[in-house]
């Protein structure tokens, strides 16, 4: 019950709704009251030959107004306390989405989309079942319950009463303690059925060592295999679900004959009309719904336990990089003077970087190539701010970045990352993506400057096109322009490409870094790539080797150097070449 | 996470998705017999336990005579009946539910089997995610129909039947009357069918829509931070977050109008008519009060089964939703390459010609072009190009992946297409660019689903290609485990088991792709002293990266959109000072007198 404790915020704020909810409930509980009893009025009144048309049209009347009355207060609830749940499972999906995007890169880095994921729906939906379903089984299985074995006792007879209700109590522990063993089953049953899942996964991924092994048959067999031991688990589920109905019957017939037979003995002993003992019998009938109830209400609000305090837990994180007390709240321009004498990542025993020491003018251009893993990355990561923790500084526009607010220093960048992401929107909203209000114009002219305009008016409909999964599938180079159009639009104080020209061809490559530098004369850049074409013109160019600065200059210092950056530069001739089949 | 649009069907299409469901059933007909034998029993039983009552009200209770006899004998008759429910009732949903996953087990063995004759080209154009959802998750909701749809609405069927059996056996005209109340079922079911189906489906979609967003979102955090657009983010989640949000309050207003409520409120109506009439008619004559006990009672038996046959609508309408995806996938006719069986011997000598190919996979855009080539018994020949260049092509079309048209290809002088599908499989091993490791251990991973294969066999093999160097250092060596694809051996160490496996299978031709990813030196020499073993005595057609792994290969073939632009051995080639050249020298850093 610990999470009708912790729920109590939302109950509060909703007291009105869940008031009026669960006095409707109790209502429709003491309603139902009365057709059992009139049935019985009407029936002794039969027996008894007394019965008149006046008072027969009136106890009908009753009886459709309680009908009506109690349709009006079933909808009236319903709409109250699911409502209010499905408004809660809102609240708190808002919630954990305000908080997701609070959350640093390290957060994204532990854990797993799908992880996340979970709590968002799964979770989610056993608290909205807390604050729905189990608020009624609450109040249905006391009231419902409670009004039924009143009447039963005070209007008829109590000591029937009890007997009746001798059996009730084995019900309420069976069907729980069924509800129990079930989630157990179904547990083994679901992770049968994962494991189906990821063999066909595995036999789709590996489709071609199969076909190449001829073992279709044999892939079938394990299949088959697999999915008996599905329907195996499975049955299992089933021979307790199936335990449910016959218990309920069973245990009401128990109760059934036992009132019967009490009943007529207390007819005959005078203490109770035939017409009680019908209205006992429907009584007794009410009564099956309560009892359950009772046994879900546990299940319903363990499972709301366990999720509430798993979205709790992950609320209760705070994002790693926080603005410091009185932080800038101007956008930074200027020099920035990168010094870092070591970086790791963390939960990384090697440093990824090392004595890296640079500075770069306004309006300058900075070249970074290295391999994978030389440290291209860490430098960008370190300059976004999206980790700390290094020895050094890196001071930008006057002040070392992590003075600034997070989001003014995030004003002044425009990144355009590796691993170019695009959101399933269509194309010209993605490019105004930093501002989806800007003249289309704009828009025109950052795709322009990237190079990806004429791409997109090729497109069936054009800047409209949706791309992602639902729409149309771009090639890597038409992403990474479209990334490019979208860092641009903001018209960045520094750009930092990272190595985002991998996928375009070489005219493209030249057309874009030509633009890129008529357009951005007095803004700063920042361009790392595994290709040199893409630097060679920079102002200055930086090599790393094993996060370290290994040469730095100009190209042609770098060329006359005669070192790593010349090799990698007459590879990258030939590569060309051999990439145009040996002609110029 | 993927949202797949869901196929709008028309009524006719449900009609037919529905009777091909329905003919996975056929097998069980025995079992379905025996289950609806149970089920009317148990549905009988339910009726004539209040019929009981109304005797004893109406014989015993009333004129408060209590003939021991005749009285125990009713006790004990309602006992054992209520006994023979509980039990019937309880093997009658068991025989179901079994009938139920047998019919989906056969489903999805059937979809999987599908699955595994359908060609590459089925597999390029389709997500993987989409072809798993078929087999396991739309057959699961396949399962939903048949566990509790299917039988609820034989059993809402069976009772109504039974009910009115029952009613016209204790008042002919009250029954009569009550039959009003059938085309009252039929109207309400109609009507919330069709409103309920687009709401569900609305409210699915949202759902899904609101599933999306948040997982694209997560994905593209850093995107959304770097350009500080958290909060337009979060107010356009807020949208579609109220959006799901209203469909959620309209659906919950919708069932509680015409649902739960509203079939209250019939019965309640339908309680008011029966008490009125017997009322009414008691004024004139005697009425036997059991018999109104009886109908109250049974009237109420009346709604439940419809209210039921409600609920459900939803589950069907998504079961035959998912159906029709199934039978979609079932009905694709882009299978793989069929074999003319035409070939009486089997592959002997080995030796392959491609004569004149020509292929594409679009139909458009050729990506070999009159390709021509031997490679003799025992001998090798490599394939070295440029990504795109139609190395892997060439692969395709040996091993049967793509079906070719122009040209042909010949085993010892034999088209590929009459030899057996088992004959080639056997004789024409793979090896491909990334191995695929299989979950399992190690020695599963080298046999496969071969169980002739001894142990002994699977350590020879992978002592020929010097796996079992590193395998012998695993802690459990043979017996170690494999956890999905094989993650957490190198990829040099995983290339190495790969080879074991084919050569397990002692094929007469070897078809390589040299793997490009980087592995580390100690394997790398190992790999490398593998291949050459291997080559030995076999035909191989070999893709390579690394040129100095096939500098023994006794021909070359250089190739550059889609056509071989050079061919000859290694020195040859070098001599000739093309494009071979150049690569060499690419690979080797020599860059003296390079262009």
């Amino acid at each position: 019950m610990k999470v009708l404790v912790q729920l109590s915020w939302f109950f509060k704020q909703r007291r009105k709704q869940y008031g009026l909810g669960i006095a409707a409930l109790v209502f429709v509980s003491l309603l139902q009251l009365l057709p059992p009893k009139i049935i019985g009025f009407i029936v002794d009144d039969i027996t008894k030959g007394t019965l008149s048309s006046s008072e027969l049209i009136k106890w009908l009347i009753i009886l459709a107004a309680a009908g009506v009355l109690m349709y009006i207060s079933r909808y009236y609830w319903r709409v109250m306390i699911f409502g209010s749940a499905v408004l809660l499972s809102r609240t708190m999906r808002e919630k954990l989405f305000n908080h997701f995007t609070r959350m640093s890169p390290s957060f994204y880095q532990k854990r797993r989309v799908g992880d996340l994921m979970a709590h968002a729906t799964n979770d989610i939906n056993a608290v909205q079942q807390t604050a729905g379903m189990g608020i009624l089984t609450l109040v249905d299985s006391i009231s419902t319950g409670g009004f039924v074995i009143l009447t039963m006792a005070l209007t008829i007879n109590w000591k029937l009463t009890v007997i009746a209700l001798i059996p009730f109590p084995f019900m309420i522990f069976l069907t729980s303690y069924y509800g129990r063993l079930l989630r157990k089953k179904f547990r083994f049953a679901q992770e049968a059925f994962s494991s189906l899942n990821d063999k066909t996964q595995e036999s789709i991924s590996g489709i071609k060592v199969i076909k190449t092994f001829g073992q279709q048959k044999e892939d079938i067999q394990d299949f088959t295999e697999l999915s008996t031991d599905v329907v195996e688990k499975n049955m299992r589920v089933a021979k307790i679900d199936a335990l449910f109905d016959p218990t309920i019957t069973g245990i009401f017939a128990i109760s059934y004959i036992l009132s019967f037979f009490f009943g007529t003995k207390f007819i005959i002993a005078g203490d109770m009309s035939i017409g009680d003992m019908v209205a006992f019998s429907t009584y007794l009938g009410l009564l099956i719904w309560p009892m359950l109830a009772f046994g879900f209400l546990f299940n319903i609000v363990e499972r709301g336990n366990a999720s509430y305090s798993r979205i709790s837990e992950l609320l209760s994180i705070t994002p790693e990089i926080q603005d410091v007390a009185g932080a800038i709240a101007v956008r930074p321009e200027g020099d920035l003077h990168f010094d870092i004498d070591e970086f790791k990542f963390p939960e990384d025993e090697a440093p990824a970087l090392r004595d890296v020491h640079f500075t770069l003018r306004r309006g300058e251009t900075l070249g970074i190539v290295g391999k994978t893993g030389s440290g291209k990355t860490a430098i960008l990561k370190l300059l976004l701010r999206e980790f700390e923790g290094y020895k050094g500084s890196i001071v930008y526009g006057g002040h070392p970045i992590n003075q600034y607010k997070q989001q003014s220093l995030r004003s002044s960048i425009g990144y355009v990352p590796q691993d170019h992401f695009l959101f399933s929107t269509t194309v010209a909203e993605n490019i105004a993506f930093t501002n989806p209000k800007v003249d289309r114009e704009k828009v025109y002219e950052a795709a322009r400057l990237a190079y990806i305009h004429e791409d997109i008016l090729g497109f069936a409909e054009g800047y409209e096109t949706v791309v992602g999964e639902r729409g149309v599938s771009l090639s890597g180079g038409q992403k990474q322009r479209i990334s490019i159009a979208r860092a641009l639009i903001m018209q960045p104080e520094l750009l930092i490409l990272d190595d985002s020209l991998s996928a375009v061809d070489a005219k493209t490559e030249e057309a874009i870094l030509e633009a890129l530098k008529q357009t951005r004369t007095g803004e700063t850049t920042i361009i790392t790539s595994h290709r040199l074409s893409a630097i060679q013109h920079a102002h200055k160019i930086i090599v790393l080797e094993e996060g370290t600065i290994i040469e730095a200059g100009t190209h042609d210092e770098l060329i006359a150097l005669e070192g790593k950056y010349k090799e990698m530069y007459d590879l990258q001739q030939l590569e060309v070449l051999v990439e145009q089949g040996g002609e110029e | 996470m993927s949202i797949e649009k869901q196929p709008k069907l028309t009524a006719k299409d449900q009609w037919i998705v529905f009777k091909r469901l329905l003919r996975y059933a056929i097998p069980h007909k025995a079992s379905i017999t025996v289950a609806l034998i149970l089920l009317v029993l148990t549905v009988t039983g339910s009726i004539v336990g209040p019929l009981l009552i109304q005797s004893f009200i109406d014989n015993y209770l009333t004129p408060l005579d209590f003939p021991k006899k005749e009285v125990m004998t009713l006790a004990l008759i309602y006992i054992g009946l209520q006994l023979f429910i509980v039990v019937v009732s309880y093997f009658q949903s068991l025989r179901f539910q079994a009938i139920a996953l047998k019919v989906i087990q056969q489903m999805r063995i059937d979809v999987f089997t599908k699955v595994q004759g359908l060609g590459m080209r089925y597999f390029d154009k389709t997500p993987a995610g989409s072809i798993v959802s078929r087999v396991t998750n739309d057959t699961e909701s396949i399962k939903e129909m048949f566990v509790s749809v299917i039988v609820t609405f034989l059993q809402a069927i069976f009772v109504i039947i039974g009910v009115y059996f029952a009613l016209f056996s204790l008042d002919v005209k009250l029954a009569f009357m009550s039959m009003g109340l059938l085309p009252l079922f039929m109207i309400i079911v109609i009507v919330y069918r069709r409103y309920s189906a687009d709401f569900y489906q609305d409210i699915r979609e949202r759902l899904s829509q609101l599933n999306a967003k948040i997982a694209e979102s997560l994905s593209g955090m850093g995107m959304i931070q770097a350009f500080r657009q958290e909060e337009r983010l979060a107010k356009e989640f807020d949208d579609i977050n109220e959006g799901h949000y209203r469909a959620g309050m309209r659906n919950i207003k919708f069932d509680s109008v015409l649902l739960g409520p509203f079939i209250d409120l019939l019965y309640a109506i339908a309680i008011v008519f029966v008490l009125g009439y017997f009322g009414f008619m008691s004024l004139e004559s005697a009425v036997d009060v059991g018999i109104i006990y009886a109908f109250t009672t049974l009237i109420g038996r009346l709604f439940q089964p419809v209210q039921q046959v409600m609920q459900r609508l939803s589950i069907f309408q998504q079961a035959l939703v998912s159906a029709s995806r199934v039978f979609k996938l079932m009905d694709d006719t882009d299978m793989e390459p069929s074999q003319t069986d035409q070939a009486k011997q089997p592959i002997q000598e080995g030796t392959i010609e491609f004569r004149d190919v020509t292929f594409s996979y679009d139909g458009k855009n050729n990506v070999l072009k009159n390709i021509s080539f031997t490679a003799n018994a025992g001998e090798t020949v490599a394939l070295v190009g440029h990504t795109g260049s139609g190395k892997s092509s060439i692969i395709n079309l040996l091993m049967r992946f793509y079906e070719y048209n122009q040209g042909e290809i010949l085993v010892d002088g034999i088209s590929l297409k009459d030899y057996p599908k088992e004959e080639l499989r056997q004789k024409v091993g793979l090896v491909l660019q990334d191995p695929f490791l299989f979950y399992g251990d190690i020695e599963s991973n080298i046999r496969l689903h071969n169980k002739e294969m001894t142990g002994e066999e699977v350590r020879a093999a992978a002592e020929f290609v010097h796996a079992n160097e590193f395998i012998e250092k695993l802690p459990d060596k043979y017996s170690q485990k494999v956890t999905e694809r094989g993650s957490t051996f190198s990829s040099g160490q995983r290339q190495l088991v790969a080879f074991a496996r084919t050569i397990a299978t002692n094929p007469k031709i070897l078809v390589l792709d040299e793997a490009t990813a980087n592995i580390d030196t100690e394997t790398e020499v190992a790999i490398q002293a593998s291949l050459e073993k291997m080559r030995k005595g076999r035909t191989t057609i070999a893709i390579a990266h690394r040129l100095s792994t096939i500098q023994d290969a006794e021909l070359i073939l250089v190739l550059h959109q889609g056509e071989i632009v050079e061919r000859g051995n290694h020195q040859q080639l070098l001599a000739q000072k093309g494009l071979y050249y150049m690569m060499y020298q690419l690979q080797n850093g020599l860059l003296d007198d390079a262009i």
